[in-house]
């Protein structure tokens, strides 16, 4: 039997070069910090960036050469690139804005920064993943890692509350995932994207579609949890509440940018042939997920939670990208999925650095001032808010206008009108960051946060730059996105 | 590269230069760069000067975002130009009230008063329906930022009314410009008008009344026209004076002007179809606007009230969809921004030195204060209409168009320059005349030379308006009528085409109607 | 007809051990009673011919996971958990809905038309190579890297484990 084995070119190793590294950076670091001992902790974060720029590079390499690899359980093309790199620069700006809180934390461990390298591994494999088997294995491992680094401070109730609840949620929707993946196989006799895509739309299969859509209902559970699409958005305000900071900054971003990919290239390859099945459930569920973020937003007054549940309406838009199902949909998503990933960690940043010890200062008027106490901060703050609410130059801005011109494209013109109306609506609850911050004095029980620490101060020109650039300058990105958009079926 | 793109970019070069410089050079360097560009500005009169000419020029046409295609389109054209000088005039002017009064960051607050102007103008020159909505929304940001940290005591309140009023509003106006490209393919202006008048890009009745609402509403909403004017006398009580003057002056003709550009030449059907709701509503503001002038004791609110009012009579003009009315409505634009804007200025000199807007903190200021009293009067008058000064021949022909399509109105409308001479008059007697109280007699000093360097122009405008006519109304005239011939070949159509019912109509008809329209 | 007979056998067993895994109040019942239901679907693996599956259910998870298990419950004191409040308390609302739930999917089974399928056709005899052989060609071939990167899942899981379980400084 052996015979006609061949063993894996040196090409497929290549395309999944992002994911060798990172393991191997993950494992490198937590044997470092045993081999280096406790006193030399400050050099664990720099190291960490290290791995982070080389897999970054390995991504690009590997976009270089794309094409399937092993037995085509994964597909490196121009859309696995995109998110591929994403997710790394989340990575990046994340582990900035770590290291001075994991100090300040008294928390500093090489195992957060291998959870998150390993977890990026895992939305890596996402990106690319063409299998559902792959899907499942990478959904998991990016899902772990998080539920572990949600609770990662482990003296801290709110974040034993937040990772207890992500777990036990997470785990729940994944079954319903695994479930779906399990019946699609027994409907279609295979976990590979295009050849279900192939089975459901050839003449000559016999099967029964209403089943065909209960596997693809009961996939949606899985994805809609790991995006916080509504109804199963329920977990999100809770978990980014209550995990640490800089780790709510990378959830919000990354695994959420990576479950979109996944999200988008399933629904857009193996149930393309039923898009009037499951369209009509995602414009409800797009329309809920904004509905309820936006007016969940507006009566909160930390900022944590009050960041969680925009993020749920972040989650509303890009379902909207997603209903429209077509091209030009998957490339607003991608390009709102990178806008949002900036401007949101930016503002993140900003929060990691001013809650203080212990997370203290987590109230929305705790900021009272804070443009008097730092003005620059507080403008780059305001930059990311106004990002946030679609104003024009801002990443945002062109993020909202793709999306939704894909959805007027689609014909979704309620849906259009209706999420538009929901964005003025947001602008309220980020107005009110900026007022408390320029309108209103310091006081006495305000939070004085001193300097700004060289990494976070760093991870805030990085996202106000990509803010910008998307926002002025959006053509190159968007080239990309919509190159990239034609998902082979 | 022409002049315009240097008057539209410097500002914004401005913005970054005080922001970057320290913050005691932030005031002077306001002053100078903002009169540089004021002064540069000018030059865009030449082509326009005393021509009837409907020809755009300044034209700058590049690819900004490649796909979807958007374009950095900028022209200038007759409706533009005045809107736009009267921006680059008012902000040195602004700068100038605003010398001693701002003491708390300075930095900022001229940077912003840049800003605005960056997109005041960009909004008066983009002849790109995305280019128009980013400048748009671009002029929100510094004015909230105005209001918000330089305004008086309820300035948060008024602030984020102001902004998720204007913000609604620009939302759908978003969704309609979306729906546009989605039928049209291009988000160019003039691409879309040229594409609508040859019949190639036919909207529906059933697509024109959305999308026209969907416009009109954004618009209203900062004109503002009657019932969607309640953000206004927040924001303009609360704004620093500098705030007020521009957003009377300039902010709210965007609203006008755009009507003018956008809903018009696009959506004709629709226009003509909503026109009398649309007139009784202005009619509506026009009166209301004026009885609760009449009972403010708070001398802002009075004035911001007597805009609602004033603009009334703006966008009556243009409902009435004649020659008269149109150019009457637009010479009340700018008539409107110097006569408020100069308005706004005395009262913010008022309560510079009585830190007071209570009517009945004044009263006798004439006494101590002759310069300032002769100029609020001059003032007084011009805002009433009284002839020779500006706003007698913007009401006068907005009063003429609206007679010509039903006498009712013009009679209506007429009570509300009569009510205007009553609260107007009313506020200079309670104010000016009389004893002068001890508050009045310590405090109140006469205008000084930096302040009457502020108001001078527009007194002298007000005057130059109201005789010169001709000047100023030559090249609206012109544009005025191409637009008003854009949106009745729209109504041509409505009238002639075949009712298809679904499919489109041949080409051939089509072209064949457009002649019979051209040929008119 | 033998076959039917064990398959129902086999099936009370897995779901009546599943049920009685979440009913029991004592941690060391409920580990028992996984027993019982994991050696449910070890015969139904069995049933299905798939003998390496079988071997491995039987050795790693009744014969190694489980025990660990109880070893653990036997080593921490959870006698003084079986006291406290617990969470499950919404057991009549969870009833109605896996009903409903339940319920939903029969109708949708049926009207797909899965119930009435014809008799499943009994799995081929086991000819040419094993079932291991075939399991090992698929895992080692085709599955290659799904098999390899599972094992990152697995260090995640343990490095996660063990985090969670460390002394908290």
């Amino acid at each position: 039997m052996l015979v006609n084995f061949t063993p894996p070119s040196a090409s497929e190793y290549i395309r999944v070069l992002p994911e060798i590294l990172l393991t191997v950076g993950g494992t490198i670091l937590m044997i470092a910090e045993g081999l280096a001992g406790e006193r030399h902790r400050r050099g664990l974060a720099p190291m960490a960036l290290a791995f982070l720029l080389l897999a970054l590079g390995g991504a690009v390499v590997a976009g270089m050469d794309p094409g399937p690899a092993f037995n085509n359980m994964l597909t490196v093309d121009g859309y696995a690139t995109f998110f591929r790199l994403l997710v790394l620069i989340v990575g990046i700006l994340s582990v900035l804005i770590s290291g001075s809180y994991l100090t300040r934390e008294n928390a500093d461990s090489a195992d957060y920064y291998a959870l998150i390298l390993f977890s990026l591994c895992g939305q890596s494999i996402l990106a690319s993943a063409n299998e559902l088997i792959m899907v499942f294995i990478g959904l998991e491992i990016s899902s772990i890692a998080t539920y572990v680094l949600a609770g990662f401070l482990r003296n801290d109730k709110r974040n034993n509350e937040a990772a207890i609840k992500y777990f036990l949620l997470g785990s729940f929707a994944t079954a319903f995932l695994l479930y779906g993946v399990g019946w699609i196989y027994g409907v279609t006799g295979t976990t590979n994207l295009q050849e279900i895509h192939r089975f459901l739309t050839s003449s000559e299969s016999v099967y029964s579609p209403l089943l065909v859509s209960a596997c693809a209902a009961m996939m949606f559970v899985g994805f809609a949890f790991k995006v916080s699409a509504a109804p199963f958005q329920g977990w999100a305000p809770d978990v980014y509440q209550g995990a640490p900071a800089p780790v709510s900054a990378f959830m919000t971003a990354a695994p959420k940018a990576a479950a979109f990919a996944v999200f988008l290239r399933v629904y857009s390859i193996a149930f393309s042939g039923l898009t009037e099945r499951w369209q009509p459930i995602l414009w409800v569920s797009a329309m809920a997920t904004m509905v309820i973020g936006n007016f969940a937003a507006l009566r909160q007054d930390n900022i944590k939670r009050m960041l969680a549940y925009s993020s749920v309406a972040h989650a509303g838009y890009v379902m909207v990208a997603v209903v429209a199902h077509s091209e030009a949909g998957v490339a607003a998503a991608m390009f709102y999925l990178a806008s949002y990933a900036f401007m949101n960690l930016g503002a993140f940043a900003i929060v990691t650095h001013y809650v203080g010890k212990g997370e203290r200062y987590v109230g929305i008027d705790d900021m009272a001032g804070y443009a008097r106490q730092q003005p620059l901060i507080a403008a780059l703050f305001t930059w990311f808010l106004l990002s946030l609410i679609g104003v024009p130059l801002t990443g945002g801005f062109f993020g909202k206008f793709y999306v939704f011109k894909s959805a007027i494209d689609s014909n979704l013109i309620w849906l259009t009108v209706l999420g538009l109306l929901n964005s003025a609506v947001a602008a309220y609850y980020y107005l009110r960051i900026i007022v408390v911050m320029y309108f209103h004095e310091p006081t006495n029980e305000t939070g004085a946060a001193g300097p700004v620490p060289a990494g976070v101060r760093l991870a805030l020109i990085g996202s106000a730059i990509g803010v910008f650039v998307l926002g002025v300058m959006p053509s190159a990105v968007l080239e990309f996105a919509n190159r990239s958009a034609m998902l082979s079926r | 590269m022409t002049l315009l793109d240097i008057v539209l970019f410097l500002p914004l070069v401005a913005f970054i230069v005080i922001l970057a410089l320290p913050k005691t050079l932030s005031r002077t360097l306001a002053l100078a760069t903002s009169m540089g560009i004021f002064i540069v500005s000018l030059g865009l009169l030449a082509p326009f000067l005393g021509k009837p000419t409907s020809a755009v020029s300044f034209e700058t046409n590049l690819i900004w975002i490649q796909s979807p295609a958007i374009r950095y389109h900028i022209s200038l054209d007759g409706l533009g130009l005045w809107l736009l000088l009267l921006s680059t005039m008012l902000t040195p002017l602004c700068v100038l009230i605003s010398w001693n009064y701002i003491t708390d960051r300075v930095k900022e607050y001229y940077a912003f008063l840049l800003l605005l102007e960056f997109g005041v103008i960009g909004v008066f020159v983009s002849m790109d329906l995305f280019l128009f909505y980013v400048f748009w929304e671009v002029t929100l940001v510094p004015m909230y930022f105005l209001i918000g940290i330089w305004g008086h005591d309820r300035r948060i309140y008024a602030t984020v009314k102001f902004f998720l009023y204007t913000m609604a509003g620009s939302v759908l106006m978003l969704a309609a410009i979306l729906y546009l490209y989605s039928r049209a393919g291009t988000f160019d202006y003039p691409m879309i008008l040229q594409l609508l008048s040859s019949g190639r890009l036919q909207l529906t009745a059933a697509e024109q009344l959305p999308l026209f609402l969907a416009f009109f509403i954004a618009f209203a909403i900062k004109v503002p026209l009657f019932p969607l004017h309640t953000w206004l006398p927040d924001a303009h009580v609360e704004a620093p004076t500098a705030g007020s003057v521009m957003l009377a002056s300039v902010m709210l003709k965007m609203g006008t002007y755009g009507i003018v550009r956008f809903c018009l030449p696009m959506f004709g059907n629709a226009a003509h179809q909503c026109a009398p709701v649309i007139i009784a509503l202005a009619i509506i503001g026009i009166i209301y606007g004026a009885l609760v002038a009449l009972v403010q004791p708070n001398m802002k609110k009075l004035v911001a009230y007597s805009s609602v009012s004033h603009l009334g009579f703006v966008v009556l003009g243009i409902f009435t969809f004649t020659q008269q009315g149109m150019d009457g409505a637009v010479y009340q634009m700018l008539n409107h921004g110097i006569s408020t804007g100069a308005l706004f200025m005395l009262v913010g000199f008022l309560y510079e030195r009585n830190h007071s807007l209570e009517i009945k903190s004044y009263g006798g200021v004439a006494n101590v204060a002759p310069v300032l009293s002769v100029i609020f009067m001059v003032t007084t008058l011009a805002s009433i209409g009284l002839p020779v000064l500006n706003n007698f021949v913007g009401e006068f022909l907005v009063l003429q168009g609206a007679a010509i399509v039903s006498w009712k109105y013009a009679a209506l409308a007429g009570l509300g320059v009569i009510f205007s001479a009553c609260y107007m008059l009313w506020l200079y007697q309670r104010a000016f005349f009389g004893e002068a109280g001890e508050g009045v007699r310590h405090h109140i000093t006469d205008i000084n030379k930096r302040e009457l360097l502020a108001i001078a122009p527009l007194v002298i405008l007000m005057v130059w308006m109201g005789t010169g006519t001709s000047l100023f109304l030559k090249p609206i005239t012109a544009v005025n009528a191409q637009i008003l011939e854009q949106s009745k070949i729209n109504v041509e159509y409505q009238v002639k085409a075949p009712p298809a019912p679904s499919a489109e109509p041949a080409p051939a008809t089509t072209a064949a109607v457009v002649e019979v329209a051209r040929a008119r | 007809m033998l076959d039917t007979i064990f398959f129902y056998v086999f099936a009370l067993l897995t779901i009546g051990g599943a049920i009685a895994t979440i009913t029991r109040r004592s941690a060391m019942h409920s580990a028992l009673s996984l027993i019982v239901s994991l050696l449910g679907v070890a015969g139904l693996y069995l049933l299905q011919k798939a003998e390496f599956l079988f071997a491995v259910q039987i050795v790693l998870y009744i014969g190694g996971i489980m025990v660990l298990f109880l070893f653990v419950i036997m080593l921490v004191n959870l006698d003084q958990a079986a006291k406290e409040r617990q969470f499950n308390r919404q057991w009549l609302l969870g009833l109605v809905a896996s009903v409903l739930v339940g319920a939903q999917m029969v109708w949708m089974l049926n009207s797909a038309g899965v119930l009435s399928l014809p008799a499943a056709v009994p799995a081929p005899a086991a000819t040419g190579p094993g079932n291991i052989e075939a399991l090992a060609d698929l895992l080692f071939r085709e599955y290659l890297l799904p098999f390899e990167v599972a094992s990152l899942l697995l260090l995640v899981a343990i490095v996660g484990s063990v985090m969670m379980a460390k002394k908290t400084s």
